[in-house]
């Protein structure tokens, strides 16, 4: 997609990803406010809402520190009547759900819409969480579409819904629904100007508590019976005919097939694809409605059949319903899903898995032996190294991880509680280090738990986006009972593993835009921490005493590595003119003692065929100059010195400059703009 | 037609994967023929492993291409067309880049002497046989030529363009890639891209 597609005043079809989706319904339904923490797969929406920023001047934007602040950012302004919208990930909205069940009580007045975004298969979150249980548990309306256009249609539709009946309005999604791009039709774009609202002729109290509380919630049950009632005729819940060769309407008297098939999201797509490839009939319900769920539509749909299959990821929620609903109209039906033993709670389905069930049940045969296929493919592409998630070239965090490990010498000899960030990726090869690692801000509250009861010294890691989102509570407390735990905070300047986003302590905000950069040591000084050891990630060697100044230290003591994340970092340095100054190997120096590569794994360094020597491959290396650190036979240098340079790294514009007074660098800023739309 | 037409875009973090899968389904918007895509995005800057799922058609209804079911896996990296070839059909079309990108852990393996070499490209490349045709595209050198050495993928994407089964225009994929990439490099990509269609009809 382009931005064109999403700001486009015509209307016409654009190929866009259904997180883009969002954010041109929510601008062609005029939302006002949005504020969003990142987390993927929902990152694209905050990030499009970005770019969208500095084209706009009527929507207000904010990178919230966390999920809950989000929520209750967009609430606050639908309180006061504007319309509004936030997303989060599975995982986020545990953070969020306090407000959320304490705003369903007292409902809102702007249309306000939250995405929750699940991740069946743990694609890149911590757990495989059913976020359609929010909808649920709180009475909230939750809707789920299952393509690009549909998230479009649903986003415009919902927020009407939400001031309709004052409401926050769901939307659930899972992986394969935001990260999928498909022809979305562009509908009417016609802004209006940002207007503040008098709060004084709108006022009205959004408070639950006691009384006021218990009252709330009979309206709020009220309220949802209400929904439940107008949302069965709406069209999002749709029940369609597969007739063995298409997808069709029911005509008026016609029976059809004695069985059924219910689903809804990106499993309603897979089974349609499933039931064209076995070209066997049914009836097929789609849910657009999760809840309140439908349930006299289910029940006509179910009554007069023998079998019905019902297709949903993770747990059997749509199938609990059918269940309870079949008690009363068709006690007699046969009900496909989990609980039947067909299909599995783990993991996100495929056409091929969803193909198997329905073939298993109808006594189909597969159309094709995926099986057979899968185990010749599997054995052919066994020679393969795996290709796992590892730091960039010139990360920081793999520099203080590495400075960490050898302060340390053994890691028998402490507890390492991880947390959520790029340096997570500590637990991988080549660190393979880590004790736990829970959720966002984790690593301070296990610590110190395991400061009591572990023989061992606690070290904790944390980076500066965790910081500002849960890591605070946790370094309070650790203050406050003086606990023994070491730490590191990895100041990377952005929320680098979700694409680099702007965080409290970053001086931009949403949309580049100026904002007040919190200084991080000022903050843990506030906060009464006593030991604060300020190291700079690249400085390997010398960082090594530094660390272990610090876990020596009895009782919180903080080390803080600073330096950009080297995506950030290089990005700007290349817009404002920087090349990269990469460094290389003297063959002659190199005794393969592989420093640079074992317990370093920089994936610009590999090793050459020829000689068995090791090499730097120049469009990869960024010179950051830590390898050159670690080797022991002073092998590898920086090119710096054919500029007539010094042999260190230049990675500051302005010390860059100076280098290249001597030389030239003329494509490169064309080449940074091209390698950035291509990254 | 062939309808869906299943395409398997793959390569490494950084190489421009998105990109490329982008750039087709703009062309296929401009069209007016439908097209759906999977994607994953998340971890791919870290030299990570990249695959789109790319379906084009009436009939295009999910968005992930079935086991066994691409027409066509197009990979910036020839390991990345080997680690999807389930996807392919058989008798599909591999179309790689001829360039190897190591991964760090296997450099990592070689250093502390676990295996005895990198994977070859011939190993790769007879595997990938196996399972289907194979078209071998000099990417870089072809980029190179058409003056810049990052438009390797727009010079893949051209060499699928000229599969005959390919169910877009060239002209729109150009018309596409006009639109789609930064104004200092249009003439550059498109070169590129005609110089993909060259090396497979050749
Ligand atoms: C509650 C919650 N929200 C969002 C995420 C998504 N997420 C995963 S890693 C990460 C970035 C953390 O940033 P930071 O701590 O600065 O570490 P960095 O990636 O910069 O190293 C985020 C937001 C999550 N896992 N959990
Ligand atoms: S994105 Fe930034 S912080 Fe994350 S691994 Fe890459 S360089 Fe490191």
């Amino acid at each position: 997609m382009a931005l064109k597609d999403v700001m486009d005043t015509e209307e016409r079809d654009a190929y866009m990803l259904t997180n883009e989706a969002v954010v041109r319904a929510a601008l062609e339904a005029d939302v006002k406010v949005v504020s969003f923490y990142p987390g993927s797969p929902q990152t694209e929406i905050l990030d499009t809402f970005e770019k969208v920023l500095p084209h706009m001047d009527d929507l207000r934007m904010e990178i919230a520190t966390n999920e809950k602040v989000a929520l209750e950012t967009v609430a606050g302004a639908s309180m006061v009547g504007m319309r509004s919208l936030t997303s989060m990930k599975s995982v986020g909205t545990n953070v969020a759900s306090d407000a959320l069940y304490s705003l369903a009580y007292t409902g809102v007045k702007g249309g306000c819409l939250c995405l929750i975004a699940d991740d069946p298969h743990c694609h890149s979150s911590q757990s495989e969480q059913d976020g359609r249980w929010f909808g649920y548990t709180s009475y909230l309306p939750m809707l789920e579409p299952s393509t690009p256009q549909e998230m479009a249609d649903m986003v415009r539709y919902a927020f009407d819904l939400s001031e309709e009946f004052g409401t926050i309005v769901l939307i659930r999604t899972t992986t394969r629904v935001n990260h999928q791009s498909s022809i979305v039709r562009l509908g009417p774009l016609n802004r209006t100007p940002f207007e503040e609202i008098s709060w004084k002729e709108n006022r009205r109290p959004y408070i639950t508590v006691g009384e006021a509380a218990r009252q709330a919630k009979a309206v709020l049950m009220d309220k949802i019976e209400r929904m439940k009632r107008e949302l069965e005729g709406s069209d999002l819940n749709r029940i369609v005919l597969f007739d063995g060769s298409e997808l069709r309407e029911i005509e008026g008297n016609e029976e059809g097939p004695s069985i059924g098939l219910i689903s809804a999201g990106p499993c309603y797509l897979y089974s349609i694809e499933s039931l064209m490839k076995l070209g066997t009939p049914m009836k097929v319900m789609k849910l657009g409605v999760i809840n309140p769920i439908p349930e006299r539509l289910v029940g006509e749909f179910i009554k007069d059949l023998d079998r019905v299959i019902i297709v949903e990821e993770l747990f059997p929620y749509i199938e609990g319903f059918v269940k309870g609903i079949a008690k009363d109209v068709n006690p007699d039906i046969e009900i496909i899903g989990k609980g039947s033993g067909h299909f599995s709670e783990a993991l996100e389905y495929n056409v091929p898995i969803v193909t198997r069930a329905i073939a298993g049940v109808t006594g189909l045969d597969l159309p094709f032996d995926h099986e057979a296929h899968l185990e010749k493919a599997g054995e052919l592409a066994s020679i393969l190294p795996a290709r796992l998630p590892l730091f960039c070239a010139g990360c920081p965090h793999r520099a203080t991880l590495w400075s960490l490990q050898r302060a340390i010498r053994d890691k028998e000899n402490l507890f390492l509680a991880n947390d959520i960030g790029c340096y997570s990726m500590a637990c991988l090869e080549p660190m393979s280090w880590s004790d736990s690692l829970i959720c966002m801000g984790a690593s301070m509250g296990i610590g110190a738990g395991a400061q009591y009861a572990a023989k061992e010294k606690v070290v904790a890691l944390m980076g500066d986006s965790t910081l500002f989102h849960a890591g605070l509570p946790g370094i309070a407390n650790a203050v406050h009972n003086n606990d023994d735990i070491t730490l590191v905070i990895l100041d990377n300047a952005v929320t680098a593993m979700t694409g680099q986003q702007s965080h409290p302590a970053n001086p931009k905000g949403a949309g580049g835009f100026d904002a007040r950069k919190i200084d991080i040591e000022g903050v843990l000084k506030g906060l009464g921490v006593e030991k604060i050891v300020n190291i700079s990630s690249y400085d390997a060697i010398a960082n090594i005493r530094k660390v272990k100044e610090a876990i020596d230290h009895d009782g919180p003591a903080v080390i803080i590595s600073h330096q950009e994340c080297a995506l950030y970092h290089f990005r700007n340095y290349r817009h404002r003119g920087g090349k990269i100054v990469p460094f290389r190997v003297d063959k002659e120096k190199c005794e393969k003692a592989y420093n640079c590569i074992r317990d370093f794994m920089c994936p610009a360094i590999s090793i050459d065929e020829v000689d068995g020597k090791a090499q730097i491959d120049p469009e990869i290396c960024v010179g950051c100059g830590v390898c050159a650190r670690l080797c022991g036979y002073k092998a590898i240098g920086s090119t710096a010195v054919d500029m007539g340079g010094e042999d260190r790294p230049y990675i500051e514009v302005d010390d860059y400059m100076e280098l290249a007074k001597g030389g030239g660098s003329q494509t490169e800023k064309e080449e940074g703009v091209q390698k950035e739309v291509s990254e | 037609m062939k309808d869906p037409f299943n395409m398997i875009t793959c390569g490494v973090g950084g190489q421009g994967v998105v990109r490329m899968s982008n750039v087709i389904g703009e062309a296929c918007a401009r069209t007016g023929l439908n097209v759906l895509s999977g994607e994953l995005h998340g971890l791919s800057q870290r030299s990570g492993s990249v695959v789109i799922h790319q379906r084009i058609g009436k009939r295009a209804i999910s968005p992930l291409v079935p086991y066994g079911e691409a027409d066509v896996i197009l990979a910036l990296e020839p390991m990345e067309a080997l680690r999807y070839i389930h996807f392919l059909r058989p008798g599909g079309t591999v179309i790689t880049n001829t360039a190897l990108t190591h991964p760090p852990g296997e450099t990592s393996e070689l250093a502390r002497k676990e295996i005895d070499g990198y994977v070859s490209y011939d190993e790769v490349v007879q595997n990938i046989r196996e399972m289907g045709d194979l078209i071998e595209i000099d990417a870089l050198d072809l980029a190179i030529e058409a003056g810049n050495a990052l438009v390797v993928n727009t010079v893949m994407v051209g060499a699928m363009t000229a599969l005959p089964d390919f169910p877009v225009e060239a002209e729109e994929v150009r018309k596409a890639i006009e639109v789609s990439v930064p104004k200092g490099a249009v003439d550059a990509n498109l070169k590129g891209f005609d110089l993909g269609i060259k090396a497979v009809n050749e």
